[in-house]
């Protein structure tokens, strides 16, 4: 599956073409026709560009488009990519290295840090990774953490970008369908550590994933990614309210909540994302997945290239905000 | 098989028992086709022996033994409230029902198989569940409405008759929520609403099975069991607000916790009881199985996948629609085709 960019991307209907239609259509009423036809006449003499978008609007409306299985949207994934293009290259100014190491098709398993306490954003800047620097992008599905999922907007928004629960067997069946997937074993113990822990990875729960890749016979990237950290400083949790909300933890950072929404905005740290050789492990087979010595050997195995990876990333990062 | 079976199906007045009825009549391989209920099915049917009896009670435990029957197929199960059952006779009807049946069964000696329509609700209905549910992830998450432990209560009593049984093919088929232009039951009331209500933020993933597979696979299931549980329920999944837009429904958005007595209001105007099945919660978060068992154990592939099944919908009830159509799609559309 590849984004092919739209390549004639329609202008905003300015007020000048609007004004234009509206001056056409009250000549068609002069001229004794009714309103209907009076539109009719009007909009032939629309722009071609306009008359596409309202084309492509109505089969959005008419609901004549695709979502796979998993609810991923593509062409929704599509209009809100510009976005994270702004904060990828403007905003968090990422590099990028090793995409190559990123199979063009078949499955694989990415494994990466995570960091950014309100919004992890790291994932959607590794999927931006790959769709930018990548010679054939694809869009990848990452595995979001279970509590997102019962949050209204925020859970209807991950899955149409590519989220889907953070399930073993979400991930299995992901990958049995050479599907890219992303995981972050860390989970909330990542998200949720203080600033002053920044880059010193917690536990990679119990080689949950390795046993996933095992299972599917897919290869594990390890992904190091460098800025998220800072990105929203968690400085203190606000227990109680975490625990009234069932929120794994609600962070508190220099700015929010004291600036109300305006806390929401993330700081503009640099980033630098590096995407290690593939670990195969393909010659151990299905079965290897029931050998717990094996998961923690790769699991440690990954866990170790991560950190050693962040460590010369943070080096080569230099200054945080600059 | 080559050997004349014998059917009883249980709920004969239920739509999936008169529709698989009907389809089995037409089977020459089936010599002998009983119905029990307490009223006469909806449908006209030629050769079934109705027997009026309540599985409530164990009236059931001397009339079954007495019909040589090698198959029994319970479609007695109800999701919803009806006319001549009011919600709080549903929990004594489904599992009561059903362990009288189980009972039933018991003392027939000459059977061989046992199918029952069950559904998916055992699965439960959470944000952070698995997108596709395999049969053995039953009972992991929790149960919050009175259906749903009903299902998992009765499926328990099933498992441990099929356990105390090995003799006997035990199937119990779990179906997700059914859907076609002729069906009238509350969900497809509630689709067919001119602006369906839905819960602001949230876009739950369905999985609406086609009524001709529904009864499709009850009739496969009824002539190839196979022991415990599978899943009936189409391939992929739809978007609730993807199936509105197809259907071409105006979508009324309204902050969740304001959608509970909301809806029930509205269930109770379009016969769902006070909320009985997992209908708020099932268009909240919705909930996708996987169907693999159903088509390569059972052999039944269905002819309608997620999308399918609501294009047939929307194809085959948008005459029932009063006036134009105020949905935004064909607002625009008409616009489109004008501009173009």
């Amino acid at each position: 599956m590849s984004a092919e960019p739209q390549t004639d991307a329609p202008k905003a209907p300015n007020a000048e073409v609007l004004a234009d239609f509206l001056r056409r259509m009250r000549l068609g009423i002069e001229d004794g026709l009714d309103p209907k036809s009076a539109a009719q006449r009007a909009a032939l003499d629309l722009p071609k560009s306009l008359r596409d978008a309202v084309e492509r609007l109505s089969q959005r409306l008419r609901g004549e488009y695709d979502e796979d299985e998993w609810g991923f949207d593509e062409q929704f994934a599509e209009a809100v990519y510009p976005l994270f293009e702004f904060l990828y290259d403007t905003w968090w100014r990422v590099e990028a290295d090793g995409v190559r190491h990123v199979p063009a098709h078949g499955r694989a398993l990415l494994v990466a840090n995570h960091a950014g306490s309100l919004f992890p954003f790291d994932a959607s800047m590794i999927l931006g990774a790959i769709m930018k620097e990548h010679p054939l992008p694809r869009w990848a599905r990452f595995l979001v953490l279970d509590w997102a999922f019962v949050l209204p907007f925020l859970s209807t928004f991950m899955r149409r970008v590519g989220g889907v629960p953070a399930s073993p067997h979400n991930a299995t069946r992901l990958l049995q369908q050479d599907e890219l997937v992303m995981a972050f074993p860390e989970g909330a113990k990542g998200t949720g550590k203080q600033f002053s822990e920044r880059y010193r990875l917690q536990r990679f729960g119990r080689g949950g994933f390795v046993e996933v890749a095992l299972r599917a016979g897919a290869p594990i990237i390890p992904v190091a990614v460098v800025g998220a950290e800072e990105i929203y400083p968690k400085l203190a949790d606000a227990k109680p309210l975490a625990r009234a909300i069932g929120a794994p933890f609600v962070p508190i950072t220099p700015t929010f909540p004291w600036l109300g929404p305006l806390g929401l905005i993330p700081l503009p740290s640099r980033w630098r994302i590096e995407f290690c050789e593939p670990i195969e492990l393909s010659r151990y087979g299905p079965d290897a997945a029931d050998d717990q010595r094996l998961l923690f050997d790769v699991s440690e195995q990954v866990r170790e290239t991560i950190q050693e990876k962040l460590y010369e990333n943070l080096v080569k990062r230099g200054s945080t905000f600059l | 098989m080559a050997i004349g079976r014998r059917v009883v199906i249980v709920g004969i007045a239920s739509h999936w028992g008169a529709e698989l009825a009907r389809r089995l009549e037409r089977d020459p391989a089936v010599d002998y086709l009983a119905g029990v209920d307490t009223v006469p099915p909806p449908i006209e049917l030629q050769r079934t022996d109705l027997i009026e009896a309540d599985i409530r009670g164990p009236v059931l435990s001397r009339l079954l033994p007495g019909t040589n029957a090698d198959t029994v197929v319970h479609c007695g199960i109800l999701w919803y409230p009806e006319p001549d059952k009011p919600a709080r006779i549903l929990h004594d009807v489904n599992v009561i029902g059903t362990l009288q049946l189980l009972a039933a069964c018991q003392r027939t000696e000459t059977l061989e198989r046992v199918v029952v329509r069950g559904s998916a609700a055992i699965y439960g209905c959470e944000g952070p569940s698995p997108s596709f549910f395999t049969e053995q992830m039953a009972g992991r998450l929790p149960l919050r409405t009175r259906f749903q432990r009903d299902i998992s209560e009765l499926e328990g009593y099933f498992e441990n008759f099929a356990r105390r049984h090995p003799h006997l093919v035990c199937c119990m088929l779990r179906y997700q929520p059914e859907i076609g232009p002729d069906l009238d039951m509350p969900l497809v009331r509630y689709l067919s609403l001119p602006v369906v209500p839905t819960q602001l933020g949230f876009d739950p993933r369905l999985q609406l099975l086609h009524a001709d597979d529904a009864t499709g696979a009850l009739e496969a299931a009824t002539r190839n069991p196979v022991c415990g549980a599978v899943n009936v329920a189409p391939s992929g999944s739809i978007s609730l607000s993807h199936l509105l837009r197809l259907a071409r429904r105006p979508s009324l958005p309204i902050p969740h916790p304001l959608f509970g007595p909301a809806l029930e209001r509205l269930g109770r105007q379009l016969g769902a009881g006070p909320v009985y099945g997992d209908g708020v919660r099932l268009l909240r978060f919705g909930r996708g199985v996987d169907n693999q068992r159903l088509r390569t154990e059972i052999g039944y592939e269905p002819r309608f996948d997620a999308v399918a099944a609501v294009r047939d919908f929307a194809a085959k009830s948008r005459g029932r629609r009063v006036g134009p159509s105020l949905h935004p799609g064909d607002l625009v559309g008409r616009l489109a085709r004008v501009g173009g």
